[in-house]
Parts: C-alpha cells; sequence; structure tokens
C-alpha cells in the first residue's frame, strides 16, 4: 500500500518576541552590553569602579526585571494575543524550563553581584541595594516561579 | 511630614546596615572569618549551581479532569439570546396610512403632520408629481446601477447642473440616498492622519462619517464660536510643523439636528481663514430654507459661495425627495467621482426622484415666496410655543423646525424620552396632533438633550398652528405637573 501521506514535522511555534534570544551571539552582546555600560557609567559619573558596578548592576536591575518580568504580552498583534498573560521569561523557549538561555541570564545577575560587591569592598548602602536586586532577580527566574503571581501582582484582571 | 519620613527611612537604612554587620557576621568557622555578604554569596553561588546542574524540561500540560470539566458546565449559566422583552420595545411607531403631506392619515383619523421635514410644503404637489410621473413612464422605477456602470441617466446630470445653476457653484454631485451623502464625502476628503474639528451635537450621520474617515476629531462645544476658536488655535500650535502637512477640516451642520441652533457661518469662514482650515458644511435643514431666495445659510449670511469648501445637503426636506447633492469647486466634484464610496458603490438615484428634485428647485426659484410664509409660519408657532409649561424652545427662530426641551432634565436621557413620549402620545391621541420625539440610535453620542421636535411647514395653516401649541400646553401641563 503506498503512503498516502507524509507526517512532517510540526513547525516550531515561532514566538518573535523571544526567537531573537536563539540567534547566535546573543549572550556575546549581552556581556559585552553590560561592560560598556560600566565604562560609560564610570566616565560620566567619574565615581569609584565599584559604585559605577553597583550602578551598572542596579540599572540592569531595573530593566530586566521590567522587560523580562513584568511586561505581559507581545508588541506583535499578529499572535492574537495568545501570550497576553505571560512575561517574556516565561514565553522564552517556548516555556521550556533550565534551558541553556535560561540558565545564561540566570547566571548573569549573579556574577554582576559578585563583581559589584567585591568592587565596593562589601560597604553599605551599596551592598544592600545589590543583595536585593539580585535576590529579586534570582527568584524571578526559577523555574517553580513559572507563572506565579505572588498575591495577584500583575496578574490578569 | 517630609521629615518625619526622612526620620524613618533613615533609621531602617540604618537597622538595616546594623543588622547587615550583626554579630553573626563576625562569626569564625573552621578558622576564617565569616562576614555576612560571604554567607550571602555562597548561598548564591550554591542555588546557581544546583539550577545550572538540572536538566531542561518542558512544564507538563495539567488538562482538566473529568470531574473539573463537569463542575465547571454546571457552573456555567448561559446568556439568553435576548434580553427579556420589554413594554417599550414593544412599543410601536405610529403608521401612516396616507402621504405625508400637512394632514395625513393615522389609524383612519385625520391629523396634522408636524413630523414630516416638508418644509416648503412640496408633498403632493401637482406639477412635481406631474413630471415625476411622466419620468416614470420614460425612465422605469429603478436605474439599476451604479453611477460609473450604466447608472447614469440624463435627469441625473440635469439635476446636477440644476442645482449646481441654483446655488451660484461651477459643479455637484448626486447621492442616492439622504444621509449617506455626508457619511461619503467627510471619509472621501478626510483620511487616516487629518485633523477634524467637528461641533459636539452633529447628527448620527456626521459622527458615522467622522468615524470612517479614521481622522483625528476634535469636538468642540456646540455653536460655541469661543470653543471653536480655543480649539483652532491649539490645534495650530501643537502641531506647528506637523500642521502644514496634514489636512484640516472643519464640520458643521447649517441647522443642527438635534438642537435647531444655527451655525454662524461668518464667524466660521473667519476663523477658517485665520487658521486655514477647510469647512465642510451640512445643510439638510437649511438648504430651501434659509437666505432670502432659500439658497442657504451662505446667502443667509452673505458670505460668497466660494467660500465654503463643500457643501452637501440631504434633499428629503425641504426639497420633497429622496437622495442628496454636494457642491464646491470642480477638484471637490470631480474628486467625489471616483473617491466617494456612496457615489461609486451605490446604485443611482432612481430617475423619478431626480426629477422631482428639478422640479422642486425649479418651483423654489419661480416662488421665493413660500419662503416668507414658511417664516410666517415658524414666527407664529414660536410665539405660541413660548410659554408651554415645563418645555422650552431650544432651536433658533431661524430653524425650520422647533425644538423643545425640558425644562427641568430628570437626569436621564431615557426618563427624559419617556417623559416626552408620553406628552407625544397623548398629543396625537386627543389632539391630533402628530409631533415627534428625537430618535437617538445607539451608537449616537450626540451629548446634548432629547426633546420634541415640531417641523413647520410652509403649507400648514395658521388655525393647525394654533391648535398645535394649545394642545401642547395642556398635554404639557398635565404630563410634567409633577415635575414643576
Amino acid at each position: 500500500m503506498l503512503k498516502l501521506y507524509v507526517e512532517a514535522p510540526p513547525p516550531p511555534v515561532l514566538n518573535r518576541n523571544t526567537e531573537w534570544v536563539m540567534y547566535p551571539g546573543v549572550w556575546t552582546a549581552y556581556v559585552l552590553l553590560i561592560f560598556f555600560a560600566w565604562i560609560a557609567v564610570l566616565s560620566l559619573l567619574r565615581c569609584s569602579p565599584g559604585v559605577a558596578w553597583t550602578v551598572v548592576n542596579l540599572a540592569h536591575f531595573f530593566v530586566t526585571y521590567h522587560c523580562f518580568h513584568w511586561r505581559k504580552g507581545t508588541p506583535f498583534a499578529e499572535d492574537q494575543g495568545i501570550y497576553n498573560g505571560l512575561t517574556w521569561w516565561e514565553q522564552m523557549d517556548n516555556g521550556k524550563q533550565l534551558t541553556n538561555n535560561r540558565k545564561f541570564l540566570a547566571t548573569v545577575p549573579v556574577i554582576l553581584y559578585l563583581i559589584a560587591s567585591h568592587t565596593t569592598d562589601y560597604q553599605h548602602p551599596m551592598l544592600f541595594l545589590n543583595t536585593l536586586a539580585v535576590f529579586v532577580l534570582v527568584v524571578a527566574k526559577f523555574p517553580n516561579m513559572h507563572k506565579v503571581r505572588i498575591f495577584g501582582i500583575n496578574g490578569d484582571h | 511630614m517630609a521629615s518625619a519620613l526622612m526620620n524613618v527611612t533613615a533609621s531602617a537604612l540604618n537597622w538595616v546596615s546594623v543588622s547587615f554587620d550583626a554579630p553573626l557576621a563576625r562569626a569564625v568557622v573552621f578558622g576564617f572569618p565569616v562576614d555576612g555578604h560571604l554567607v550571602v554569596e555562597g548561598l548564591l553561588i550554591a542555588v546557581i549551581l544546583f539550577q545550572l546542574s538540572r536538566k531542561s524540561y518542558k512544564p507538563p500540560k495539567k488538562p482538566l479532569t473529568e470531574k473539573e470539566i463537569d463542575e465547571l458546565c454546571e457552573e456555567w449559566i448561559p446568556e439568553s439570546l435576548h434580553p427579556p422583552i420589554t413594554e417599550e420595545m414593544l412599543a410601536q411607531p405610529p403608521i401612516l396610512e396616507s402621504a405625508a403631506e400637512t394632514h395625513t392619515v393615522i389609524d383612519g383619523q385625520e391629523v396634522v403632520n408636524f413630523a414630516s421635514a416638508n418644509y416648503l410644503g412640496l408633498i403632493g404637489h401637482e406639477k412635481i408629481i406631474d413630471s415625476c410621473v411622466s419620468s416614470l413612464k420614460k425612465y422605469g422605477v429603478g436605474s439599476c446601477g451604479p453611477r460609473g456602470f450604466y447608472g447614469t441617466i440624463d435627469v441625473h446630470l440635469d439635476c446636477e447642473t440644476r442645482i449646481a445653476k441654483f446655488l451660484g457653484t461651477p459643479d455637484s454631485i448626486l447621492y442616492s440616498y439622504g444621509i449617506s451623502t455626508i457619511f461619503s464625502v467627510i471619509p472621501a476628503f478626510c483620511k487616516k492622519g487629518d485633523i477634524i474639528v467637528a461641533d459636539e451635537g452633529v447628527n448620527w450621520a456626521v459622527q458615522n462619517g467622522l468615524y470612517l474617515s479614521r481622522s483625528t476629531v476634535v469636538y468642540f462645544k456646540h455653536n460655541d464660536m469661543t470653543s471653536l476658536e480655543s480649539t483652532l488655535e491649539k490645534i495650530t500650535r501643537q502641531n506647528y510643523k506637523r500642521a502644514e502637512k496634514m489636512r484640516r477640516y472643519i464640520v458643521v451642520e447649517a441647522v443642527y439636528q438635534n438642537s435647531g441652533q444655527v451655525a454662524p457661518l461668518d464667524e466660521i469662514i473667519r476663523l477658517k481663514e485665520k487658521h486655514r482650515f477647510r469647512v465642510i458644511l451640512d445643510e439638510s435643514n437649511s438648504f430651501g430654507v434659509l437666505g432670502n431666495s432659500g439658497r442657504g445659510l451662505a446667502e443667509h449670511y452673505g458670505v460668497p459661495i466660494e467660500k465654503i469648501d463643500i457643501i452637501t445637503a440631504g434633499m428629503g426636506n425641504a426639497l420633497a425627495t429622496d437622495g442628496g447633492f454636494c457642491t464646491g469647486s470642480v477638484r471637490v466634484v470631480d474628486h467625489q467621482r471616483l473617491s466617494s464610496s456612496g457615489y461609486v458603490f451605490s446604485a443611482s438615484l432612481p430617475p423619478y426622484l431626480a426629477t422631482a428634485a428639478i422640479g422642486a428647485v425649479n418651483y423654489l426659484e419661480e416662488n421665493p415666496t413660500i419662503l416668507a410664509s414658511l417664516r410666517n409660519n415658524i414666527a407664529s408657532l414660536r410665539k405660541g410655543l413660548s410659554d408651554v409649561p415645563g418645555l422650552t424652545m431650544a432651536s433658533s427662530p431661524l430653524s425650520p423646525f422647533v425644538f423643545l426641551k425640558l425644562k427641568k432634565s430628570t437626569g436621564s436621557p431615557k426618563n427624559d424620552l419617556q417623559l416626552l413620549d408620553k406628552i407625544v402620545d397623548r398629543v396625537l391621541k386627543e389632539d391630533s396632533i402628530f409631533i415627534v420625539t428625537t430618535k437617538r440610535s445607539a451608537l449616537d453620542k450626540c451629548p446634548l438633550p432629547v426633546g420634541i421636535r415640531l417641523f413647520v411647514s410652509a403649507g400648514h395653516s395658521e388655525s393647525d398652528l394654533l391648535k398645535a401649541s394649545e394642545s401642547l400646553k395642556r398635554v404639557a401641563a398635565s404630563v410634567l405637573s409633577e415635575l414643576i
């Protein structure tokens, strides 16, 4: 009997909001961006390197928390709102937890924290702020926090 | 207050830094001094290494169990296809059993008709009916096609030239349905990205046109020229650079359907020339009514007709036919022949209606005295209705219909309308006078109050007008006695 039909593999669902993470060179670009931000802060604020790393760490915290864990949905109208309840972090890699991308993005805040706290010699208030930032970010990136909204903050209405 | 807050935050920060340097920080483990931060860092690194060592997995899909599906189905209460039928849904408007002239027959009884916008009394006029009959015999009833596809008949072209000659404009264009005139003309000229300044009291047809045009619409207070001026200034100031490239329009009606006010055209033209906007004027209720010879608002104010960019009018009011027309310069009219949806995509006006329009315009040009009788009727009706208890006249003395609204509104338009409907029903039943309340569609966003409209015709006699005012005074006194 002839094979009347072929089974093609289903095409991967490409979420245009997050597919850019799969491009080559994203990790390197991310690291270099942080490094150049540190140099820019150092030259603009003329502060000590430690304070510059703290500033970079806090800015990184605000930006990544807002973009990855607060904003929900996608800016593309063609996907008709299927991701409207999911933050960018939850959309990434189609919801697959602990992929390489996620592991990389979870280590970056910790390394930033280590650098920032080491270069400021563990002084306050920078240490406290850095610790708070890294704590929030690491907890937000746990796989157990997938689709969890604490106290309904940022939940769907 | 601010200093207390500062104290609180300073003490909190102090506490935090002290706790960080708490005795725990100086514990000694295996001979190494352990600082607080090392604990935190160690914890972090441990957590990260643990996460890095795990394998990636897809979170399992948890489909609903049978029990959960059953529970959800039981809880669901379906919405009914139609809300329960109320009495007001069953109410039917009165049905006319004869032609809508100044006296018609409703339910077998003859009533005085103040509900048809038959301003010049041309419904049932023999000459017009004769021309219609001969046109019917020659062309049949319908035109069976849009203007661009074999639907153009010589009477259409004659009608267009006749109207243009009457108004003094180079050309005009005919539409087949009265209100589709304005809501085809506006989107033909106003596109996305343009700015339209419109009066907030425009009727639903104009609102529909504004919506279809997808332009930015800014409303100004009803018939308030200071509000218009400030809006125009705000717009030109805001978009100073872009204003040169954006098209800017002002949309007003000559006599507003929703309130009977007359737009002050000279002021509008002055503002338009100062701020360089284009004016779209809808003259449905003023064509054949205002001006010494019925040529509309421009003649009334003595404004040269070339200053108004686009004039539209529905022919269903003074001219007693159906359809509408639009005039302006040659470019304005020519553009609509290919870009106006109502012109290109609808079947053209039935030829006998075009003949009737030509007949009506001829009649108006030959007998300008009919305007004087219309004006006398309006004045005497206004005199009679000036002291109706509970209702005030909101329309201007020039408007061909008298708009009465409640002196003291009940608060919601729905209740107002119910009260006015009661008055109107009783006037019809007891005194055989047929008047109407404003009919607002569910899509209408007009903020003006509802009211009773009495359309005055040049064919009404003094006794009709007297009867109407007496009856309205009596019924309003009894129905609104609780309110006053």
